[in-house]
């Protein structure tokens, strides 16, 4: 079943045509890896699912809804979660409260719960840290709950980043190169992580340029270059695409590799 | 190399900022003490000479002190609390001392610090006791009947207690920095009209200037301080509490509704504009911002000005604005004669705006401004809505400032554009800054520091100068007009604060990390490529 449906999506900044008349489904539970050269648009496609960017033209669909031209904290509460390339943790706060801001939009604490702090409101912040203190506990992020999260090893903030997005409820994780700046080690457990997540439930949607990771676990590769999707299949029909390994490795490249 | 300066004596317990758990709030407040406890030990060290109900308030005349001879009990003991006052300022510098030479400050510094003040608090008790049942003339000698000496006993008291409180349980405050803080503040605030009984002005000055701008700051801190949205026309709000006030209270339109009544209102009209002042500037951040605030603050003001639709009185403003009149069934409580009324009505509201704003900095809303503050974008894509949790920040802040304008028309009677310029925006946001952005405590302290310095010690640095000048025979002192001084201590007070405490008197403990490196900025609406 199709959850997020993207149709000849377009967007021009300017003169450039960032992503240009792209169309890809994801369907549930499934791990879908974008790949392609730096400035292929897999950026933009991401920040216009999410509705960071307003698309040019085309549709944007998830469970069937159009969600076309939606805010993105509307796009995210209906399902959507992201993290972003350059990790955008909110640094002055604590790990704990970065993931329970994730929290904030289903909490049913009112504005006047807050002022008052009525029961409620405490009812309610107990629960949500309940579910943060073990989000944070599942992704090993324990004992840095009370840090700031600027005080954390690299690795660590990506990890935390997907424990904010994790707290958001959602139904689909996009995650924009989860394993940059991983080291071997890091990168096997973020691997772990991801298939645990989809054996959970969720359906995975990442941005990747670790060919070990995107081959291993990704049910299926969409390849985009200069704003236009060149191909989508399995990670074996990717890999030996000769339209791919062009994009990569250049023209000549990719005859000699044929040819072999 | 450590230096002995006064630079080094405020920050040399600066927190480490990679410490895991930076102790900086605690130790601010230790030094806000043993600072605050010197000052009033100073004051009320000299108070018996300089505080004079007769002329408009103080009169300094240091030769009197030296000349007078201790000739009661009173002065023999104010003496010794004189030099238990010298021992506690400098003890600092002698730990400095260690210090400096990396030895281990030994521990009878501690000890005696405790010690004197623990006998001085001993010798005001003495000495306040004594005024009840002696004359004061007995006490302190020939001194000349209109000096009060009993508000001089409280703040040496105070003092000492302070200094009790910041030596001996040194660690309680830096570990518990704001009930520390609280405990003393709030005994302190509530007696205050008993101690000045006999200055009334201090108390409208503590009521009218310290009380407004703490409410003020404590709103504007919910803008700028947990949101980050930089309001540089917070005045307009305050403006608007006050002329709702004046409108609906005074024979303006012959309207007369009761304060109790006004406050609310005040505050419900103000978050209202600032709802309205926030749905333009929503897409705006950083400098743009500020810029529109900065207009809609002008416009406010120039509104009434020119009197649109006969509401407000044009440039005179509005008068005779009603000052409540309470009865009781022992006794009848007239606002505008019993000033320490209004003093307490603005004490409760300041501790209930404290406690709520407490309870929204630690709740779902506060943890929402802060992201939004930290990074807008992020915060757009964790399910935060950007558009109401700004707008939201907006009303609460203006409604605290509209809230502060009406307790302002009634206490003063008259609003006029004036009272509202940029000038108040600035002080306002001086205060937050100086104090402490984002940190309720610093901001209290902060707005302390300076309205003491705006509103009581300018309006009286002339006479103190003129009779410094009598005193040592130079008259030209008394010549010099201070109050045109004002931006220039400003200015002074900005500089030395971003050089020597960058993140204000009491630090938020965000602020303290962040000052050691630079954050990002960066709208949504930016990003989204549509600002």
């Amino acid at each position: 079943m199709a959850l997020i449906e993207v149709e000849s999506l377009v967007k021009r900044f300017g003169g450039l045509m960032a992503v240009n008349d792209v169309s890809f489904v994801i369907d549930a539970r499934e791990i879908v890896s974008m790949i392609g050269p730096n400035g292929a648009g897999k950026t933009t496609a991401f920040n216009c699912v999410t509705g960071l960017y307003p698309i040019t033209s085309g549709a944007v669909r998830f469970d069937g809804h159009s969600i076309t031209g939606q805010p993105p904290h509307r796009i995210t509460r209906l399902g959507i979660a992201r993290t972003f390339q350059n990790i955008r943790l909110f640094s002055f706060m604590t790990a704990l409260d970065n993931v329970m801001v994730g929290a904030h939009w289903w909490m049913s604490a009112r504005v006047w719960d807050s002022v008052v702090k009525s029961p409620r409101a405490r009812a309610d912040e107990k629960r949500v840290e309940a579910r943060a203190r073990d989000l944070l506990e599942q992704l090993g992020l324990t004992r840095y709950a009370g840090s700031y999260a600027r005080e954390l090893p690299y690795g660590l903030q990506r990890r935390l980043e997907i424990a904010r997005a994790l707290a958001t409820q959602p139904r689909v994780l996009l995650l924009d190169e989860p394993a940059a700046g991983l080291n071997p080690q890091e990168k096997k457990e973020l691997m772990a992580l991801i298939s645990r997540l989809r054996d959970e439930g969720l359906t995975i949607f990442l941005i990747e340029h670790d060919m070990r990771v995107v081959m291993e676990i990704s049910d299926r590769i969409v390849v985009l270059d200069h704003g236009v999707k060149i191909t989508e299949g399995k990670p074996a029909e990717v890999r030996s695409n000769p339209q791919v390994i062009e994009a990569y490795l250049g023209q000549g490249a990719a005859e000699r590799m044929v040819d072999a | 190399m450590p230096s002995l300066s006064l630079g080094r004596l405020l920050t040399w317990e600066r927190v480490d900022p990679t410490a895991r758990r930076p102790r900086g709030a605690g130790t601010s407040t230790f030094w806000i003490f043993s600072i605050g406890s010197a000052t009033l030990l100073f004051m009320g060290w000299l108070l018996p000479w300089f505080v004079r109900p007769t002329s408009s308030g103080i009169g300094f005349s240091p030769m009197d002190v030296v000349s007078s001879a201790p000739t009661g009990i009173g002065t023999f003991l104010v003496y010794l609390l004189g030099i238990g006052l010298l021992v506690m300022v400098l003890s600092p510098f002698a730990e400095l001392f260690y210090r400096a030479r990396k030895r281990a400050v030994p521990a009878r510094i501690d000890q005696v610090r405790v010690l004197i003040a623990v006998f001085g608090l001993v010798c005001t008790v003495v000495v306040f006791l004594l005024t009840r049942v002696i004359q004061e003339e007995q006490l302190f000698g020939p001194i000349d009947t209109f000096t009060i000496t009993d508000s001089a006993v409280w703040l040496t008291m105070v003092g000492y207690i302070l200094a009790a409180t910041a030596y001996g349980l040194r660690g309680w405050v830096i570990r518990r920095p704001t009930t520390a803080f609280a405990a003393i503040a709030l005994p302190v605030g509530i007696l205050l009209p008993l101690m000045f009984h006999q200055a009334p002005v201090f108390i409208l000055w503590a009521a009218g200037s310290l009380g407004i701008y703490t409410l003020l700051a404590l709103g504007l801190n919910v803008v700028v301080g947990f949101a980050g949205l930089l309001d540089l026309g917070y005045a307009a709000f305050f403006a608007i509490g006050a002329y709702t006030c004046g409108s609906l209270a005074s024979p303006k339109h012959s309207i007369h509704l009761p304060l109790w009544v006004l406050i609310f209102l005040g505050a419900a009209v103000a978050s209202m504009f600032g709802a309205v002042l926030g749905a333009p500037t929503l897409r705006l951040r950083g400098d743009y911002l500020a810029i529109v605030t900065l207009g809609f603050g002008e416009i406010i003001p120039d509104l009434a000005t020119n009197n649109v639709g006969k509401l407000t009185g044009g440039p005179d403003g509005i008068s005779s604005i009603d000052q409540p009149i309470v009865h009781l069934p022992f006794a009848t409580i007239n606002f505008g004669i019993n000033k320490e009324w209004y003093y307490w009505s603005v004490l409760l509201v300041v501790i209930i705006v404290i406690v709520l704003l407490r309870n929204l900095e630690h709740s779902r809303v506060g943890r929402a401004w802060v992201a939004l503050r930290e990074d807008e974008v992020a915060a757009a894509a964790t399910g935060i809505n950007t558009t109401s949790t700004k707008l939201l920040a907006f009303a609460i802040g203006a409604s605290v400032s509209g809230l502060a304008g009406a307790f302002y028309g009634s206490i003063v009677t008259i609003v006029s554009p004036d009272d509202f310029s940029f000038s108040v925006s600035v002080s306002i946001l001086s205060i937050i800054v100086l104090g402490g952005i984002g940190n309720i405590t610093g901001v209290i302290v902060g707005s302390f520091v300076l309205t003491f310095v705006i509103f009581w010690m300018l309006q009286y640095l002339n006479e103190w100068s003129a009779t410094l000048g009598q005193t040592i025979n130079v008259p030209s002192l008394g010549n010099i007009d201070y109050s045109q001084y004002t931006y220039m201590i400003y200015g002074v007070a900005l500089i030395l604060m971003m050089l020597l405490r960058p993140g204000g008197l009491i630090p938020s403990r965000a602020r303290q990390i962040e000052l050691t490196s630079g954050g990002e900025e960066e709208s949504l609406a930016a990003v989204q490529g549509i600002a």
